[in-house]
């Protein structure tokens, strides 16, 4: 009755957008299938499935919207996506475990963490070269660039830390203690606030940047693996709870749980903070929630198993393929 | 060059101290999981049982009472069932013994979790392991069971020696997964027989 509910809204809503619009695509990761499922969120609906190989679960979207990068930790390898032709450009070995990955905000550089090395790797997606490597905390999970592009953050899972890397010198510069065992970790639109998802202590750790300490702690639900950020609110996926709690990002005040598919785990927003995108593994779906009516829009089956670890969602505002036109 | 050589002789300082963090690490709490690999594996079986949900789920939701289960003598719990919080602690008739914490309970939707809390590869090569147990209505008014867990292959990096990789892993997952639902089946379907009178269609 409620899911009826829930898909005639999806279905109202999706009505009430003209198919003209690019309301942008996801690049979800399917691990279990092996693969990545680009999901058209005018539609919600998978328009490709490529082969990736691997395992992947990392993945990380230009801000331009004009390559998904894909981390395979089996594969060691980073898949080059053009989002725009839905069409694999290249893989480039990476060493270790890659797993987490970013983009630097212009593009030119991919930053992957090595979960078995405990490294930072610098990749020049062009030519597929590594550039450069740091040293980070144990079991380097999510990775995520200021929008200045001077700073990266690394989630050390298993230091219970946060490594702060010097995007210019490649160094670690610092590191700040969070929750237990933080997986998923984003920065706000300011580059002023970082979130990590703290797996083992349900919550997360509100960290100032510029300060280098958490300046607040939000309690979750059961496992939270990432954060998201839209429409001025902070939501969190709950892997034991299959739910997203929202808070307020300016007083952090609670603002409740959103039920969603199983075992739910990567969650990004689309850049125009239209939406909500959560991966969820169990039972193979990625939902769409409205972050400011914080309802459920709606749902697609993907492939097994999706992880969509990263920042999965490309912007709607894609620069057309040369010499066609997206009409407004 | 040298700079392989001192980068090989890294790796392998890297490896020895994650699997020493590791074994320092084999004495979790209720919270605390084990290191694993990137890569996790699912498994999801289901069985008919001929009984109502609520006479299913009075069996399945009983965390402490899983003496049903192939080759458990006895359980020991901390009786209630409340994740995070409560645990059991299976006594096998080999003499081993699994711990398990409840993750999730919920009475209404008919679903628990539980989590392996000290991984045995021995006794199953797979680590991290959580199981959800579910009981559905059927639409002449029996019962599905769906029994699915989430776990890694037994070595938690790339590489896995033989007997530790994921279709090894999966294996012997889905194949406790069956046993566990023929046992639940029996269990409640004996149950049922002994009381007079009882017809579930």
């Amino acid at each position: 009755m409620t899911l009826w509910r829930l898909s005639a809204i999806a279905f109202a809503v999706l009505a009430m957008a003209s198919p003209l619009a690019y309301a942008g695509q996801a690049f979800v990761t399917t691990q279990g299938a092996d693969a990545l499922d680009i999901v058209d969120l005018s539609t919600l609906s998978v328009a490709a499935t490529l082969p990736i190989g691997g395992k992947p679960a990392g993945v990380a979207v230009s801000r331009d919207g004009a390559r998904a990068f894909v981390a395979s930790p089996e594969g060691q390898f980073v898949t080059v996506v053009d989002a725009r032709a839905r069409r694999i450009e290249r893989r480039i070995p990476v060493a270790g475990g890659p797993l987490g990955v970013a983009a630097s905000p212009d593009g030119g550089r991919v930053y992957v963490a090595d979960l078995y090395g405990g490294r930072l790797f610098e990749i020049d997606p062009a030519s597929g070269t590594t550039l450069r490597r740091v040293g980070v905390g144990a079991a380097p999970s999510g990775v995520t660039a200021t929008p200045d592009g001077k700073t990266i953050l690394v989630a050390d899972r298993d230091d219970n830390a946060i490594s702060v890397v010097d995007a210019v010198r490649f160094e670690r510069v610092g590191t700040i203690a969070v929750g237990r065992h933080p997986f998923g970790i984003v920065v706000d639109a300011a580059g002023v606030r970082a979130y990590t998802a703290n797996v083992e202590s349900d919550n997360v750790s509100v960290i100032d940047i510029a300060a280098r300490r958490v300046v607040a702690t939000l309690k979750t639900g059961s496992r939270p693996y990432a954060v998201a950020l839209a429409a001025g609110r902070i939501f969190v996926a709950n892997q034991h709870a299959d739910s997203v709690s929202v808070f307020d990002e300016k007083n952090l005040a609670s603002l409740g749980e959103i039920p969603v598919g199983e075992y739910p785990e990567g969650i990004s927003a689309t850049p125009d903070g239209e939406k909500v995108l959560v991966a969820c593994w169990f039972s193979n779906e990625l939902w769409a929630i409205d972050p400011q009516r914080l309802r459920t829009l709606g749902k697609t089956a993907t492939g097994d198993g999706p992880r969509a670890f990263g920042l999965f969602v490309a912007p709607g505002d894609l620069p057309a393929p040369s010499g066609a036109r997206v009409p407004d | 060059m040298v700079n392989l050589f001192s980068r090989a002789a890294f790796l392998l300082l890297l490896t020895v101290c994650a699997a020493t963090a590791q074994d320092a690490a084999s004495i979790p709490g209720p919270n605390s999981w084990a290191a694993h690999g990137a890569a996790p594996l699912k498994s999801v079986e289901t069985i008919e049982i001929a009984a109502a949900p609520e006479r299913v789920w009075a069996v399945a939701s009983d965390f402490g009472g899983y003496d049903w289960l192939p080759g458990v003598a006895r359980v020991e719990s901390s009786g209630g069932h409340t994740p995070e919080i409560d645990r059991r602690k299976l006594i096998m008739r080999d003499g081993g013994i699994v711990e398990e914490t409840l993750i999730r309970w919920d009475d209404e939707k008919k679903t628990l979790a539980f989590h392996r809390d000290r991984d045995n590869v021995k006794r199953l090569p797979a680590i991290n392991y959580m199981s959800h147990v579910t009981v559905k209505p059927t639409t002449d008014g029996r019962s599905l069971v769906e029994w699915k867990g989430r776990f890694y292959r037994g070595h938690p990096f790339n590489d896995p020696p033989a007997g530790l990789d994921d279709e090894t892993a999966l294996k012997a997952v889905t194949a406790l997964h069956r046993a566990n639902l023929s046992a639940l089946k029996a269990r409640v379907e004996s149950g049922e027989s002994g009381e007079s009178g009882t017809t579930v269609r």
